[in-house]
């Protein structure tokens, strides 16, 4: 047995033996939450029970409590992403980004027109609308990427 | 707001240990980090520097 503090997963100690333990999972899908648990064997090198949270490709978030090391790579369950899977959650993410900086930006030119600056004041809207043009394509790539 | 990319020790290509950084922690003299696939990353060590504008965070590993 040994402290490992350098690897995914948070600081613990762990031993190698196959276990097999309950597995509980929540998924939301169309805002339908629900639970179900299944057991499963595991091989991997150690047993703590923990909780993390996953933000799946398609925006769906669930958590689980299990004994793995915390490492998704280690799960041989639905947890495991492709790349196409992680390149997705990026973009996704990125999109809902630039959506928040665009408020922010619309925000910044609300101010400008405040001090008087009204010309400043739509040429930032304008900028701000050229963005979200912008987004809105990357927001339809991601739609069509997402129901291949 | 933005993901980060967190450096081991020092800020150079070869010493990058995670991308896509969305949370980092510092508990009990060790940095968690966490990406945007929820992926974890400990170190015992310490949180450097965090340049929020650039996206880079540099974690300084605890001497052995």
């Amino acid at each position: 047995m040994h402290v490992d503090h350098d690897h995914t997963g948070v600081p613990h100690e762990h031993h190698e033996h196959p276990h097999e333990h309950a597995h509980t999972h929540e998924h939301t899908h169309d805002g339908v939450t629900h639970t179900h648990e299944h057991v499963h064997e595991h091989t991997h090198d150690h047993e703590h029970p923990h909780t993390h949270d996953h933000i799946h490709a398609d925006g769906t978030e669930h958590n689980h409590s299990h004994g793995c090391a915390g490492e998704c790579g280690s799960c041989q369950t639905q947890c495991e992403h492709t790349p196409r899977e992680e390149l997705m959650a990026l973009m996704k993410y990125m999109v809902g980004h630039n959506a928040a900086h665009a408020k922010e930006l619309a925000d910044l030119a609300a101010k400008l027109d405040q001090t008087g600056d009204h010309t400043a004041y739509e040429q930032v809207m304008a900028a701000v609308s050229d963005f979200e043009k912008g987004n809105m394509r990357l927001s339809v790539v991601l739609t069509s990427m997402e129901h291949e | 707001m933005c993901l980060s990319t967190v450096y081991k020790n020092k800020l150079t290509p070869e010493a990058v240990m995670m991308k896509n950084v969305m949370r980092i922690e510092c508990r009990d003299g060790v940095v968690i980090l966490t990406d945007l696939m929820e992926r974890q990353m400990a170190v015992e060590g310490t949180l450097e520097m965090a340049n929020l504008v650039d996206g880079v965070a540099v974690v300084k590993e605890a001497a052995v």
